[in-house]
């Protein structure tokens, strides 16, 4: 509980960090730089590892795992 | 003496030329402006003509995946009595994601998904298609499908506000799920926050392990979560998301057995209800020599007992502008479930034999080649990849998973 309190608080925190002016962005829009995963690749692990791993979901997808039948 | 005189009164002179010269300048421009502001506040759909509400396609692509898996498991009852048994199955899976926009704010992605099965389903069990033998019909085919399909629409320039529903059908399951998420940047631009609740009703049929059906059962899955992600510096961005998930129902297959300590196999019995937390933190850093990092953390924990600990790398190397390949590693460790045993006491409240409830490790090694080669106007890019994952787990699992994807960018 505690750990989750602190994460939220340094959640909370991030955007009050430094700003990049729009023209010094240039390296994020290379697909390569992309912070999360595209949708077809976030798909395929999804696949691999809710139906394998007992400690899928609770991050915002489907919860899956332990059953194999999502 | 008489030069230095001579050098500032021309300078001033310069000044006084340049203040007049753009005090009249901006007497000029204000008179213009007086003039011709009622014609002069064109609108954007003056300038670009009126916006169309027709579908535009972006992009479509399609993409295989292979997953070949081996092992074994104390809920299988492909081997001997008391297990372990056979966890033998291949995955072939196609799937098909298009992308399209209907005038500037609403955008559609619609995702397909097939997959086609062996072994390890109900297909497997099912006593009243054929004869039941859950040991040599374990290669039958199981075939399942979706339709998902997310409509976002910008309500300003700043946020964003989706609508995801989805309807997955295979021969023993039905399931539909609906969600409901926003994103909003901040900071320039810098900063996204977003905030999602997703809704998944199951409904599948109920066998017992000898493989008879018993009516349908369902479960319901209800997950909120949010998160932000921040531009740190030029090379540098990071991502952390909360989120939980509340399960309710029949949270099993309701096939899975379990060994018993009076030597038979009895049905796993699992509790209704799954309280689920899981914290994520990403980061994606630029590297000087044309190449990318980047790095996962998950947290997880539930009050089925399972804490988990997920790691991952991926090192990225542009070769080219039109190419780039990657490598990647993951490690996963998790504890068991409270219950989770390969022999439990008949009494046992309850009790389930699932390797992927067991405590185990799980490595990951992999790697892909990227390729998107610009084209004409009409279609601006192709884009290839191919990948290879190999997954193994401490408890005697392998997977090999395969993919090749292609898309088109119009």
């Amino acid at each position: 509980m505690k750990t989750a309190l602190a994460f939220l608080i340094a959640l909370s925190g991030l955007p009050a960090c430094a700003t990049v002016s729009q023209n010094r962005r240039a390296r994020f829009a290379d697909p390569m730089m992309s912070i999360g995963p595209r949708p077809l690749d976030a798909a395929r692990h999804q696949k691999l590892y809710d139906a394998r791993e007992g400690a899928s979901g609770g991050d915002g997808t489907t919860a899956g795992g332990g059953c194999g039948c999502q | 003496m008489k030069r230095a005189v001579r050098a500032g009164v021309a300078l001033l002179a310069c000044v006084a030329s340049s203040c007049i010269g753009s005090s009249s300048a901006r007497a000029q421009a204000d008179e213009t402006a007086k003039n011709a502001s009622p014609a002069a506040s064109f609108s954007d759909s003056e300038i670009f003509g009126p916006p169309s509400d027709r579908l535009k396609l972006e992009s479509v692509t399609t993409r295989i995946t292979a997953f070949d898996q081996s092992g074994y498991g104390y809920q299988s009852q492909a081997g001997p009595l008391l297990g372990p048994g056979s966890e033998r199955t291949t995955i072939l899976e196609p799937i098909t994601e298009i992308v399209a926009t209907q005038g500037d704010r609403l955008t559609h992605r619609v995702v397909i998904p097939v997959d086609i099965v062996t072994a390890a389903s109900a297909d497997a069990l099912d006593k009243y298609r054929k004869k039941p033998d859950v040991l040599s019909h374990a290669s039958r085919y199981n075939e399942a499908g979706a339709i998902d399909w997310t409509a976002t629409y910008k309500t300003t320039a700043t946020t964003d506000v989706s609508v995801r529903s989805a309807v997955h059908l295979e021969e023993p399951l039905r399931s539909w799920s609906g969600s409901l998420s926003a994103t909003q940047t901040i900071a320039d631009g810098d900063a996204t926050l977003s905030e999602s609740l997703l809704a998944v009703f199951d409904w599948f049929d109920q066998f017992d392990i000898l493989g008879f059906r018993h009516g349908r059962t369902q479960r319901s899955t209800t997950t909120g979560s949010f998160g932000v992600t921040q531009i740190l510096t030029e090379t540098t961005a990071v991502a952390v998301n909360y989120g939980l998930s509340v399960q309710k129902g029949e949270l099993g297959n309701t096939w899975n057995s379990v060994p018993l300590a009076n030597g038979k196999r009895g049905a796993e019995q699992l509790p209704t209800e799954r309280v689920r937390h899981a914290a994520v933190a990403r980061v994606s850093q630029f590297l000087p020599w044309n190449g990318g990092l980047h790095l996962y953390y998950r947290l997880y924990h539930d009050d089925w007992g399972i804490t988990a600990h997920s790691i991952e790398g991926e090192l990225m190397q542009r070769i080219a502008p039109f190419l780039y390949v990657s490598g990647l590693y993951r490690f996963h460790h998790q504890t068991g479930a409270d219950f989770f045993t390969t022999l439990a006491p008949t009494t046992a409240e309850y009790r389930t034999a699932d390797s992927d409830l067991a405590p185990l490790d799980a490595d990951t090694i992999g790697g892909r080649v990227v390729v998107d080669v610009p084209l004409d106007a009409r279609t601006k890019s192709l884009h290839f990849e191919a990948g290879y994952e190999r997954y193994f787990r401490s408890n005697d699992l392998q997977v090999n998973v395969l993919t090749w994807e292609t898309g088109y960018h119009f």
